[in-house]
């Protein structure tokens, strides 16, 4: 391990040179930061890793049921088990997605769960990305070179090999092509995430599309060659987001998608991996109720918990936010990336009790939770080793059956105290081993 | 319609809702049909059950046209059965609840009766205090703003009232469609009843009867656009519609 640590350095400027950035928009500029490597693993037992597969492959399989009910039969609402208002006035909800059925009736086909591991060594489920979650690519490039700069490292330990993410994804989307090639879409270089495109096209064997070499004729997808030639695309993993796919459907300003997508996509004419419309799923609001779903779809108890979550949309939950706000942390149903998250104990009184009355009036808007303190990850700072905030984000891959990928993406805050580990606000990140025996 | 172009465009994608569809109150039968120019083009059906053609232009061209004939047999004033869905309830882009429309709502919150009898005398009161002008909004133009405005066309009209509605807990959604005479397409709103759709044309303070045909429905506006198009090219365009419905004797 020593030696690994040793390498950091040198393993950062591999990366580096690999193209492992992360692009971000500040003030309407184009910023390229890399995604800093810390050599110290996140090491998962493996009963702990059995106990998280069995608890994510509940989790992502009862969301699947939700997504398939909600844009079908809609039983949970009817049930009562789901407020409506939580579903259909979520800006996630696709009402052009209605009545469909995606091929295989799969619709989350890439989860990315984030968990944290409690100071109580419970892991709690923060949140679940089940739009185009990011991330796989980083600790599959940093174990490839982690092995070559110690391979001793790995051969001491016994880790379960994680250089398979490509073919468990290349796997999953032969199983939803309904006939054709597969296509890695890409808005292209300016994406935050252009490095991971390129990357899992590379390791899939998939072709890399920007938007302008697919069009749609005669309701079917072609995918243009640098040849010209024209081929009939069966699945396509995009990596946009839902209101810029399809500028005809949605935001009609739109230059990055393909017009006229959502028609064939409706026909059946092609596979859209993850289907639109799973916002629905993943909105901080129905995070809430992702423990009733499980419940309520697989009549199982869940494995995994959620962190503690309060609901100001009902009362009583409204009445113990607002008393107990100075500890809770606030969260804006419609943000991600760490944004709109706000701790209650670091704001001044008047700021709080503005919030309140934001909570009061907007009380859909909001969800609270309990900070939970979560075990710290060392890192190195120099030459020293210091304590750090972690999170995971687990991958499942929904195929033909539901698989957890053995490995996953460690993210961690580099400011002591800070709870915040996006690599949006500027985080790093490390392997993620998980032990075979 | 048609569309000029003052400079050639190409690469031209386009999605059409100018087809009627057929339901238990309507049945339309196409006599001809005419769209200009395409390589491909196919009949689909949206998210909310209207029909669309899709297709695409590759080459350079200056016009763009379609020409759809046909006969309809309508039996208006009815309920459409139907099982409501949820998201008729909700604000939507264009019939977000601001200080105006809450307040117009609030003064409505006496009314007594069902739901389309309430529905009836938010139609009646919102053509009193709401005038007919065009040219003061544009199809940009959200419910609270032509509320503020007090002026507006019929889809100002269409908005307010399914705001209003909505807020009242009544369940509402734009239709658009073309009404009886020669001109434009117009624009009115279904209310939930309890077992299904029914008409109120807030523009002329009417009921929907057989002399409107419906063509599209959603949430709002946004939602039924009777054509979209995405094409390359740096050019003006105008366009042109011309509707003509006449009474079969």
């Amino acid at each position: 391990m020593r030696e690994l640590i040793d390498h950091t350095e040198g393993i950062n400027r591999l990366l580096a040179r690999y193209g492992v950035k992360f692009g971000l928009y500040k003030n309407g500029n184009f910023h390229e930061q890399l995604f800093p490597f810390d050599a110290i693993p996140r090491v998962i037992s493996h009963e702990d890793f059995l106990y998280l597969e069995k608890g994510l492959i509940q989790r992502v399989d009862a969301l699947n049921l939700f997504l398939n009910d909600v844009y079908g039969d809609k039983k949970i609402i009817k049930d009562g088990v789901i407020p409506e208002e939580f579903v259909f006035s979520s800006s996630g909800y696709l009402p052009e997605c209605e009545g469909m059925v995606p091929p295989k009736g799969i619709h989350s086909h890439i989860s990315g769960i984030d968990l944290v591991l409690g100071k109580d060594k419970e892991w709690y489920i923060l949140e679940d990305n089940l739009r185009i979650p990011s991330g796989a690519s980083y600790p599959m490039i940093a174990r490839e070179i982690c092995r070559q700069a110690s391979p001793r490292t790995f051969h001491n330990h016994l880790i379960v090999d994680n250089r398979n993410y490509a073919e468990m994804l290349r796997e999953m989307m032969d199983y939803v092509n309904v006939g054709g090639i597969p296509v890695i879409m890409t808005p292209g270089r300016y994406n935050a995430a252009y490095f991971e495109h390129s990357f899992l096209a590379e390791r899939t064997g998939c072709e890399l599309a920007m938007c302008s070499d697919l069009f749609v004729e005669k309701n079917f997808l072609y995918y243009k060659d640098y040849r010209g030639e024209k081929k009939k695309v069966g699945v396509i993993y995009r990596r946009i987001s839902d209101e810029y796919l399809d500028p005809m459907t949605f935001l009609p300003e739109s230059l990055i998608g393909v017009p006229n997508i959502m028609d064939v996509y409706r026909s059946g004419n092609v596979s859209i991996v993850n289907a639109p419309g799973n916002g629905v799923a993943d909105d901080k609001g129905i995070y809430y109720f992702v423990p009733r779903m499980i419940r309520y779809y697989l009549d199982q108890e869940p494995v995994l918990k959620n962190a503690p979550t309060y609901l100001p949309f009902y009362e009583e939950d409204k009445k113990y936010v607002l008393d107990h706000l100075d500890k809770l942390v606030v969260k804006d149903v419609a943000e991600a990336g760490g944004y709109g998250v706000i701790f209650g104990n670091e704001l001044s009184k008047e700021k709080l009790s503005d919030l309140k009355e934001l909570i009061e009036r907007e009380s859909r808007r909001f969800i609270a939770q309990e900070v939970i303190d979560f075990q710290d990850l060392n890192i190195m700072e120099g030459e020293e080793m210091v304590p750090r905030k972690a999170d995971l984000r687990a991958f499942v891959l929904s195929g033909k059956e539901t698989k957890v990928w053995a490995s996953g993406l460690t993210r961690f805050s580099r400011k002591a105290d800070s709870f915040v580990v996006n690599s949006s606000q500027g985080g790093g990140f490390k392997d993620t081993w998980v032990l075979s025996r | 319609m048609s569309l000029r172009f003052t400079e050639p465009v190409w690469d031209h994608y386009f999605a059409l809702r100018c087809i009627p569809g057929n339901d238990e109150n309507q049945k339309i039968t196409i006599t001809s049909r005419y769209v200009q120019p395409t390589d491909s083009m196919d009949e689909v059906t949206d998210g909310f059950g209207n029909h669309k053609y899709v297709g695409h232009y590759a080459d350079l061209h200056r016009k763009f046209e379609y020409e759809v004939e046909g006969i309809a047999q309508v039996e208006g004033m009815r309920i459409r059965k139907e099982e409501l869905h949820p998201m008729y309830r909700y604000p939507s882009e264009f019939t977000q609840c601001g200080p105006q429309i809450q307040a117009y709502a609030d003064r409505m919150s006496n009314l007594e009766g069902t739901n389309l009898e309430r529905a009836i005398q938010v139609m009646h009161q919102l053509y009193e205090h709401f005038q007919y002008k065009s040219g003061v909004t544009d199809i940009h133009t959200t419910a609270e703003e032509a509320m503020r405005l007090g002026q507006g066309v019929c889809q100002d009209y269409a908005h307010i009232m399914i705001a209003v509605l909505r807020r009242m807990g009544i369940p509402a959604r734009y239709v658009n469609g073309l009404m009886i005479g020669e001109g434009y397409t117009h624009a009115w709103v279904e209310i939930y009843t309890g077992e299904g759709w029914y008409g109120l044309d807030p523009t002329n303070n009417l009921h929907v009867d057989d002399y409107y045909i419906k063509i599209a429905h959603g949430r709002d506006y946004k939602d039924c656009v009777l054509d979209k198009g995405r094409f390359l090219g740096m050019t003006e365009q105008t366009q042109e519609i011309y509707v003509n419905v006449e009474e079969m004797k």
